[in-house]
């Protein structure tokens, strides 16, 4: 078990050891493991100076931050519709939504392309945004947690006068706390991690996302590891922050939904 | 329809309730509607339909199917997607199995957590990164995995620049990337399963072996289908590994269905093949999931 581990592990190790070399070390024959210097931080200062780095990471931090806050008020509002109320049309709608999963995204994508470009947003945050501001998995998600709120609690609310909305905010959200980490995270996760998207919406430098940025540095004929491994490392560290505080809902939201395929 | 007219108008609590209820679905509903139903209705009518010089559409029947589906590029996409597929998913959920039933044996929870986590770690950073991380192992030159080679003393290999190697060496990425994610699922499923099975398992005399083929796997069975039908849709759309790496080559040999749309679409403009290939892709993933929930899917209760 712990030798597998190890073995998943390895290639996030040799990322991080060659993010602390030179050129010259990581063409040593016979390689050393270790880099030289511990400290060589050369290659991130390099990686932030040959491209606006630091705009990919704002550009990634604030399109996966709006998709995450988006998706939970939603898909909160819809799953309470849809868990605690019954209107005309209330199966058919789930059903419609539920089955929007078996939609690849890769499907829609060159009607979806024409429509953001028809309406000016090519190379715009909306743009990037667009299909990413509600997923199905939220829906789902947080449909299943409200149905196991108590009527009781929603009714005794009525009772006292409260109106639909405020239901909503101080009776049904307090209960689903669980549910909306979950999806606040995984969801940003999600949109952090996005490339196919914004590889076809995003056209200047100052828009790119950081999987996008981590790609110019491989468009050239020799390509600097060193550098590669170091806008890597940049690039995983915030996910990496965010999975390790958050790990516990990452599972939960894993386990409950197999989420998108 | 008088149901609908008092949606507007309502007149007793219950119509007010129904309105709150739609109301409170609405956004998601218009939304979901304009990003996807509406597109891929569109998808769909633009893959019978040409763009003529002028920017007119015309509707041509099945004449763009004929062209994309006699094209030798397009099945050399789909043969490779598919040898990509049989190489990783069996793998992937096999390998899952294993290390989820060894993770289920470790007593300490921290322990189990921790090392979950280590085989997690992979599905949580972008596929971006995952691919640029496997082709530094890879590197014929300075790569590890050549490195470990020339230690065993065998001969340098040249991974993702040969024609045979290709595949199997991105297999072993989407391996790497997705196996965290099935583990987890197995895991959860294993911990759903009530210690009374084993011990009358045991009591009847089951060996551990019987009691992993009669008790723990027809109880997964649910997982296990589930798990695959993921494993088959996330690899038949493989795109972002490719294109991080190989864009599809040497000579076309790790082209994936998705990369050809995605070129087909944003490098060569030709929308109505793509529209075709994005019906191909949606046909063929609703098919593949029907057929494995008709056929493999066993209610389980406990």
């Amino acid at each position: 078990m712990a030798a597998g581990a190890l073995c998943v592990f390895f290639p996030f190790f040799w990322m991080a050891v060659t993010s602390l070399k030179t050129v010259p070390e990581i063409q040593r024959v016979p390689l050393h493991i270790a880099p030289d210097r511990w400290t060589n931080l050369d290659n991130f200062r390099e990686v932030f100076h040959r491209q606006p780095f630091a705009r990919f990471l704002l550009n990634s931090a604030l399109i996966a931050g709006v998709s995450a806050v988006s998706s939970v008020v939603v898909s909160s509002l819809a799953g309470y519709g849809f868990a605690k109320f019954r209107f005309p049309g209330h199966g058919v709608f789930f059903f419609a939504i539920v089955g929007i999963l078996m939609v690849p995204f890769q499907s829609v994508v060159v009607p979806l392309y024409l429509w953001v470009s028809r309406l000016g947003l090519l190379d715009t945050y909306l743009g990037i945004l667009a299909p990413d501001l509600v997923s199905v998995f939220g829906v789902f998600l947080m449909r299943q947690s409200i149905e196991v709120v108590p009527s009781d609690y929603i009714d005794a609310a009525r009772i006292d006068g409260a109106g639909e909305l405020r239901i909503f905010w101080r009776v049904i959200l307090p209960s689903v706390k669980p549910a909306l980490a979950t999806l606040v995270i995984v969801k940003f996760m999600w949109t952090w991690n996005e490339l196919f998207w914004p590889l076809i919406v995003v056209n200047s430098p100052s828009m790119k996302v950081v999987t996008l940025g981590l790609l110019s540095f491989t468009n050239m004929y020799f390509i600097e590891y060193n550098l590669v491994t170091a806008a890597a490392v940049v690039s995983i560290l915030p996910i990496l922050v965010v999975f390790l505080v958050g790990q516990k809902w990452v599972v939960r939201g894993v386990v409950l939904s197999g989420l998108k395929g | 329809m008088r149901g609908v007219l008092r949606l507007f108008a309502p007149r007793s609590y219950m119509d007010r309730q129904r309105r709150a209820g739609l109301l409170f679905v609405l956004p998601a509903l218009v939304y979901f509607g304009l990003v996807f139903l509406v597109p891929l209705v569109e998808s769909v009518v633009g893959s019978f339909h040409r763009i003529v010089p002028g920017g007119e559409s015309r509707f041509v029947g099945l004449r763009l199917y004929q062209r994309v589906f006699t094209d030798s590029t397009f099945w050399q996409a789909v043969a490779n997607t598919v040898s990509l597929l049989l190489m990783s998913v069996p793998v992937t959920v096999t390998l899952a199995l294993a290390v989820a039933l060894g993770l289920h044996r470790l007593r300490s929870v921290m322990a189990r957590s921790a090392w979950a986590a280590m085989y997690f770690l992979p599905f949580s950073v972008s596929l971006v990164a995952a691919a640029l991380i496997w082709q530094w192992m890879y590197d014929p030159l300075y790569g590890f995995l050549n490195h470990l080679l020339g230690l065993a003393g065998l001969p340098p290999l040249p991974w993702l620049q040969s024609l045979e190697l290709v595949r199997p060496s991105l297999a072993i990425v989407n391996v790497w990337v997705r196996l965290g994610f099935d583990t987890v699922i197995f895991l959860a499923a294993l911990q759903a399963i009530p210690a009374d099975y084993y011990e009358a398992a045991s009591i009847d005399g089951a060996s551990a072996r019987q009691a992993l083929l009669r008790v723990t796997l027809p109880l997964l069975n649910p997982q296990i289908v589930m798990v695959t039908i993921l494993e088959l849709i996330f690899n038949f759309k493989m795109f972002a590994t490719v294109y991080a790496t190989t864009q599809g080559g040497p000579a076309g040999a790790s082209q994936t269905v998705i990369m050809l749309l995605y070129d087909t679409a944003f490098k060569f403009f030709r929308l109505g093949d793509a529209s075709v290939m994005a019906v191909f892709v949606f046909a063929s993933l609703l098919l593949v999931t029907l057929v494995q929930w008709r056929l493999f899917r066993r209610e389980v209760e406990y």
